[in-house]
């Protein structure tokens, strides 16, 4: 499948979900042909994965217009938009899916966005999760650090990789699910 | 004893604005004490290289009516006021920063005041335990990573964040990094026409640096400060104390990072190998190359640090500083070669140090790391 990641954050940044999505296109990327739909200038590269940046030191009416205009052009050739929730992706997302009919997946990947106490940005993710074909609330394990001064956190790696394993598998069902 | 016009115009100094300050202090209830460490030994040398940045005096001292021992910072420099200013616009602007996720503890601040000519910030000592140098590696370890996790979790990247830290802030970027670079390189090929196996080493150090410029750029716009040593923290309890806040910038994210490792490959080395292992282990491929090339710019700073007292000392002070541009000249080429500096030479160069350092500065040294 075509799958475009809508977010707002990738590294290096270091807020989430910047974490979590590079290590989405990198695990999407050897079953998927993945482009990465972000604010930024030099993302961090993964192997296979396409990036289209639209630069967030312009004001913020600027960039949104740009990231609209990226994310429309990218959706007419996808199967599927996995969207990060943001009120940043979210307002380009609710324009492009009223003129593409890509079907998109919600994940939310940020919790604080999620509840935060504006009426308008409320109203917006209210307006973006009901047009979603699914959304997606699971959070893989964020991965453990190997400190030189502890033991190898061997245990703690198995756990993060069976919760991306099965993230996975819930997100592939998700999009194939929206592209029928 | 006073050897070169630079130490005489120190002391001078020094004695005019103790002069000034001292009744100003009895004034508003405070004494100095009688040991102040922080004014002797090499630190003549520290504020001739370091002008532009204002002349002052930290002294230390006590608050009358309770005993509490105090920082007394004072100036009457027209830098040098400009220079404890801005560290307040700083200090004060990085605990409102809505982007940044983790925030600096700073010492108290008792009193701030302007006395015509005089300026001077008075805040609270921050007792230790220890030295950070004489916990344990595993200990120094802990408090340097979250340290420098505080320093990237303030990441400008949009518009708003750009326009809340120009106010306060200097901010760099891949080309003044690479523009401050090849100055440097310049003073120091100038200073010192016939070191040959330097000038061929810094000539690899720019093009490395230069090939690097996009890596560089790809990690600007974090909070880091660039001159990030323990005698620049103190820790009580668990709590980290940032005592310099003007030499925080906007830059690159290794910045604090590589001026932290090259001064532990000098002081502790297994801290800068355990560092270097944590970026290897839980960072991108990028970051660690970024962190060489940073290292890099922060090592042909420190040359031209001690290239410019050259001409500033003499006897002992003048040998001692030849040897630390042979040392810092090493380390470079090993960090271009990405090896470690090997210890007999880090060994050679501390007997060295110490055969050659005057009792004062050894005096200063006592607990300053």
């Amino acid at each position: 499948m075509k799958v475009v990641i809508a977010t707002a954050l990738f590294p290096p940044d270091i807020a989430e979900p910047a974490p979590y999505t590079k290590t989405l296109a990198r695990r999407l990327a050897g079953e998927h042909e993945v482009t990465v739909v972000l604010y930024g200038r030099l993302p961090e590269s993964v192997p296979a994965v396409r990036y289209v940046c639209v630069d967030k030191r312009r004001a913020l009416p600027f960039r949104l217009i740009a990231y609209t205009r990226a994310l429309l052009h990218e959706a007419r050739h996808a199967d599927v938009l996995h969207v990060e929730n943001g009120s940043s992706v979210e307002l380009p997302v609710l324009v492009v899916s009223l003129i593409s009919r890509t079907p998109f997946v919600l994940h939310i990947g940020d919790t604080r966005a999620h509840t935060q106490d504006s009426p308008l940005t409320r109203l917006l993710a209210r307006l973006v999760t009901f047009r979603a074909a699914s959304v997606v609330e699971e959070l893989p394990h964020a991965r453990p650090e190997i400190l030189p001064f502890a033991p190898y956190p061997t245990r703690e790696l198995e756990k993060y990789e069976h919760s991306w394993q099965a993230h996975i598998q819930t997100l592939t069902s998700a999009y194939k699910h929206a592209h029928n | 004893m006073p050897t070169t016009n630079a130490h005489l115009a120190w002391e001078r100094y020094c004695k005019d604005e103790l002069t000034r300050i001292l009744p100003l202090l009895v004034n508003h209830g405070y004494t100095l004490e009688t040991e102040q460490p922080h004014i002797g030994g090499e630190r003549y040398l520290m504020q001739a290289v370091t002008t532009t940045s204002g002349r002052k005096l930290i002294l230390l001292g006590m608050r009358r009516k309770d005993g509490l021992r105090v920082v007394i910072k004072a100036t009457s420099d027209p830098a040098g006021m400009r220079e404890l200013a801005h560290e307040r616009v700083c200090r004060s602007t990085l605990h409102q920063l809505h982007f940044a996720y983790d925030t600096f503890h700073s010492p108290e601040e008792l009193l701030v005041m302007q006395h015509g000519s005089t300026y001077v910030s008075i805040q609270k000592y921050i007792a230790q335990e220890k030295a950070f140098l004489e916990r344990p590696t595993e200990e120094q370890f802990n408090f340097a990573l979250r340290s420098l996790k505080a320093q990237e979790s303030a990441h400008a990247t949009t518009h708003a964040h750009l326009k809340e830290i120009r106010r306060a802030f200097e901010s760099y970027s891949a080309a003044r990094y690479l523009s401050t670079h090849a100055s440097l390189v310049a003073n120091i090929t100038a200073a010192l026409p016939n070191a040959t196996a330097l000038h061929e080493t810094l000539t690899q150090a720019i093009k490395v640096f230069t090939d690097g410029r996009e890596r560089v750029a790809q990690y600007c716009g974090f909070l880091t400060h660039t001159d990030f040593v323990p005698h620049n923290f103190r820790i009580h309890d668990t709590t980290i104390y940032l005592l310099d806040f003007s030499s925080l910038r906007f830059g690159n994210k290794y910045e604090g990072w590589a001026r932290f490792m090259n001064f532990m490959t000098l002081y502790n080395p297994p801290l800068e190998q355990a560092l270097l292992k944590y970026v290897t282990h839980n960072r991108s491929q990028e970051e660690v190359e970024v962190l060489t090339l940073m290292r890099v710019y922060r090592l042909t700073e420190i040359l031209w640090y001690y290239t410019r007292t050259l001409t500033q000392t003499s006897g002992n002070l003048q040998e001692l500083n030849r040897a630390r541009v042979d040392l810092w000249h090493t380390l470079l080429t090993h960090t271009m070669q990405g090896t470690a500096l090997p210890e007999t030479t880090r060994q050679d160069y501390i007997a060295k140090r110490d055969k050659l350092r005057s009792e004062e500065e050894k005096r200063r040294q006592v607990g300053l790391h």
